[in-house]
C-alpha cells in the first residue's frame, strides 16, 4: 500500500468539502494510505506573504519537515497549496536561509532538511499509481463527455519550480487524465490562465470577467464540464458562476468537477459520495449523460 | 535541412481582415523563429510585417506569441518551439491593438511607465554630480535583476489582468517602479509606495498568476517585484486598502486557528472598522457577498464553513508560538527582505 503525508488544505475542509470527501473515497479505491497532517498550518496561499513572506516560509518549512520526519512523500490536493509548497521548497534550498528558518522549528523538535518534493494528487495519479492501475479500476468510462481542463496557475507556473523536464507528464496532466478515463479533451485559451479568485474581494469586476471569459470560451467550444485540480478555481468558476454570467452578460451553465470527483465517477463511485450534489452549478445533466 | 510549417496570424489594416497563413520554411539546426520570419519575408511574401532589430535578445523589439506564449523570437530556436512535425503558430503580442500582422501598437504599454513616473528623483538640495549618480554595489545587488528589463512587452502581452483591465499598470511598469523604490539614489520612496498602493490598477490588482515571470526573457521576476512592493507598502503604513485588509484578515485567521477562516475573512476584507463607523461603501461591499452566501447555503457548503476547521490543538500552540517569535525577530532584522533575497537567489540562480 502506498502511503502519503496528506495536506488537504483549508478550502477542501471549508468551502469545498466535496474535494476532501471525494479524495478520501478515491484514495480508498486506489489503495492509497493518507496520513493527514492535522497539526500543519495553512500554506498562506501567497496572501500571508503579501506582507509576511518570512512567516509564510516558516509555516511551510514546518509542514514539509513533518512529512520529512514521517519519511513520506507529501501530497497536496490544491494547485495553490502545491505551488506555494514548491516555491517554499525552492527558497529553502538556500542553506543559510534554511538554517535561519529552522530556528523556529527547533522548539518543536523538528528540522527541515530540504528533501521534500511536494506533489499534487493529479501528478501522483500519473507518476505513482499509473495508467494501468487506473485503467483496471474504470467501471464507467466517460466516453460521452467533452471536458475542458482548468489548471490553476501554480500547478503550471513558474515552470522552474515544477520539474516539467524531468517529469514531462506534468505538462498536460489534466488532458492525460481526461483521456485515460475515456473522455475527450476540449482545449481552449483560458485553460492555463487565472480564474480571478485571488482578487475577488479586491476587484470583483476584473475577477469575474476572468472567470466568465474562460467559462464562456469552454462552453462555446462544446465542453460538458470543466475539471480542475484547484479548489480556489472551483470557488470562482462554480460558486461565483451566476455572478460571472452577469458580469460578462452571457448565459453560463457549466459544471465544474474536482479531479477526484472525475476519477471517482469513472471508477463507479456514487455521485452523492463524491459530493456532486453539493455544487452551485447543477451536475444532473452531466451525470445523466454518463448514466450515473 | 528540414522543413518546418509556420502558421502566422496576420492582419491587413487596409481591408481590416484577420486571417491565418501557412508557410513552409527550410530550417537549419539552431535557426531561430525570427530567422524563419526573415526567410518568409525575403523569399516568399515581402508584405509580412514584424518588428526586429538587434537579433541578440537585447533590444526587445521582436517579442511575439509563439505557440500562445510571448517570447523573443530571436531567442527562440525552432527546435525548442515545436516537436518535429508540429506546426509553429506565431501571432502578435496580446493585450494591445494590432497595427499590421505581428506589429502591435505599444503606446498603451509604454504610457504605463510615465504613469508610474519611472525615472530617478534625486534627493533635493543635491547638486547633480559631475559624472553619474553613484551607489554601492551592495545597494544595487538586491534589485539588480529588476534593472535588466528591455521593455519587450512580453510580460504585458501575457498579463491576465491587463487582459480584462486597460487601467492596470502592468508587470513591466510595476517592476520598473520597484526598481526606483529600491534605489538608494531616489528620494521618492514613500510617495511611490503610496501611489502604487492607492492607485486604481496598482499593486493590489495583480492576481499572482506568474504569467509575467514565465514570459520575461530577462528574469526580471516582475510578479516578485509587485509582491515585494506590497510588503514594503504595508510596512510603510499604506494599509487603508482592500489588499492589506485581506492580507491582515487572512493572516490573523491562520494565527488563531492555523487555517484560513472563511467565516471571518469577508468581514475583515471589507474592514470591521469601516463597517462600525457606518461607511456606506463598506456596507455595500458586504451586501455584495449576500448572493454568494445564499448560494453556498443552498449547496450546503455554508455549514461546513461555519464549523471553522482548524489545526489540531498541539499544532495551534506551535503555530501561535511561531507567529510570536517572528513578530519579535522582526524588531531586530528585516526578515522579509531576507525572504525575498532567498527567492531571487534561488529563482535566478536556478535557471
Amino acid at each position: 500500500m502506498s502511503k502519503y503525508a496528506f495536506w488537504p488544505g483549508c478550502v477542501a475542509q471549508g468551502a469545498a468539502p466535496e474535494l476532501y470527501t471525494s479524495t478520501l473515497a478515491v484514495a480508498e479505491k486506489l489503495g492509497m494510505d493518507l496520513v493527514e497532517l492535522e497539526a500543519a498550518a495553512c500554506t498562506g496561499a501567497g496572501i500571508i506573504s503579501d506582507g509576511e513572506p518570512y512567516l509564510q516560509d516558516v509555516l511551510n518549512a514546518r509542514t514539509m519537515a513533518m512529512a520529512e520526519q514521517m519519511d513520506l512523500p507529501l501530497m497536496d490536493i490544491c494547485s495553490t497549496c502545491v505551488g506555494v509548497h514548491r516555491l517554499a521548497a525552492e527558497k529553502l534550498r538556500e542553506v543559510d536561509y534554511r538554517i535561519r528558518i529552522n530556528a523556529h522549528l527547533a522548539p518543536e523538535g523538528i528540522e527541515y532538511r530540504g528533501s521534500v518534493d511536494p506533489r499534487h494528487l493529479l501528478w501522483i495519479l500519473l507518476e505513482d499509481v499509473g495508467i494501468d492501475k487506473i485503467n483496471s479500476l474504470i467501471t464507467r468510462p466517460l466516453e460521452e463527455l467533452n471536458l475542458g481542463p482548468f489548471y490553476g496557475c501554480y500547478i503550471v507556473r513558474p515552470e522552474r519550480t515544477l520539474d516539467f523536464d524531468a517529469n514531462p507528464t506534468r505538462r498536460n496532466s489534466l488532458e492525460q487524465l481526461i483521456e485515460i478515463l475515456g473522455a475527450t479533451t476540449v482545449t481552449y485559451d483560458g485553460m492555463t490562465k487565472c480564474c480571478g479568485f485571488p482578487i475577488l474581494t479586491m476587484n470583483k469586476q476584473n475577477s469575474l470577467t476572468m472567470a466568465g471569459t474562460h467559462l464562456e470560451e469552454a462552453q462555446s467550444l462544446g465542453a460538458d464540464a470543466l475539471v480542475t485540480p484547484c479548489p480556489l478555481c472551483h470557488l470562482n468558476l462554480d460558486a461565483q458562476q451566476p455572478d460571472a454570467a452577469k458580469v460578462i452578460d452571457r448565459n453560463l451553465n457549466l459544471p465544474i468537477l474536482h479531479v477526484p470527483q472525475l476519477l471517482g465517477l469513472a471508477m463507479g463511485i456514487e455521485p452523492e459520495k463524491l459530493g456532486l450534489t453539493r455544487h452551485v452549478v447543477d451536475t444532473n445533466r452531466l451525470l445523466n449523460k454518463i448514466g450515473a | 535541412m528540414a522543413q518546418q510549417q509556420f502558421i502566422i496570424e496576420r492582419y491587413n489594416p487596409d481591408t481590416e481582415e484577420s486571417y491565418e497563413e501557412s508557410f513552409d520554411v527550410d530550417v537549419q539546426p539552431g535557426q531561430t523563429v525570427l530567422d524563419s520570419l526573415n526567410a518568409i519575408k525575403w523569399e516568399q511574401d515581402g508584405t509580412l510585417s514584424f518588428r526586429m532589430s538587434c537579433r541578440h535578445a537585447i533590444c526587445g523589439s521582436c517579442a511575439m506569441k509563439v505557440n500562445g506564449q510571448s517570447m523573443l523570437s530571436c531567442q527562440t530556436q525552432v527546435d525548442s518551439a515545436a516537436e518535429r512535425g508540429d506546426p509553429i503558430r506565431v501571432g502578435p503580442q496580446g493585450n494591445q491593438n494590432v497595427v499590421k500582422d505581428l506589429v502591435v501598437d505599444v503606446t498603451k504599454f509604454l504610457d504605463q511607465f510615465d504613469r508610474a513616473e519611472t525615472w530617478l528623483e534625486p534627493h533635493e538640495g543635491q547638486d547633480p554630480p559631475e559624472k553619474e549618480y553613484r551607489q554601492k554595489v551592495e545597494e544595487f545587488d538586491h534589485w539588480s535583476h529588476a534593472s535588466t528589463c528591455i521593455h519587450c512587452g512580453a510580460c504585458y502581452s501575457d498579463c491576465t489582468v491587463a487582459a480584462v483591465d486597460e487601467n492596470f499598470l502592468g508587470p513591466a511598469a510595476l517592476a520598473k517602479a520597484y526598481r526606483f523604490v529600491m534605489d538608494s539614489r531616489d528620494s521618492k520612496r514613500e510617495e511611490r509606495l503610496q501611489f502604487l498602493s492607492e492607485e486604481q490598477g496598482g499593486i493590489w490588482d495583480c492576481t499572482r498568476c506568474y504569467m509575467c515571470v514565465q514570459a520575461c526573457p530577462k528574469d526580471v521576476l516582475p510578479m516578485d517585484a509587485i509582491m515585494e512592493l506590497r510588503t514594503m507598502a504595508i510596512e510603510a503604513g499604506f494599509t487603508n486598502n482592500h489588499g492589506t485588509r485581506h492580507h491582515k484578515g487572512f493572516t490573523s485567521g491562520v494565527r488563531k486557528r492555523g487555517r484560513l477562516d472563511e467565516m471571518m475573512l469577508p468581514v475583515q476584507s471589507v474592514g470591521i472598522g469601516r463597517l462600525l463607523t457606518g461607511n456606506i461603501s463598506a456596507h455595500k461591499e458586504m451586501m455584495d457577498y449576500t448572493p454568494g452566501a445564499i448560494r453556498l447555503l443552498k449547496s450546503r457548503k455554508l455549514l461546513k464553513i461555519a464549523q471553522r476547521h482548524g489545526a489540531n490543538a498541539a499544532g495551534r500552540e506551535q503555530i501561535q508560538r511561531i507567529f510570536e517569535e517572528v513578530e519579535t525577530e522582526k524588531h531586530h532584522h528585516n526578515v522579509d527582505a531576507e525572504a525575498f533575497g532567498a527567492e531571487f537567489e534561488t529563482a535566478i540562480g536556478g535557471h
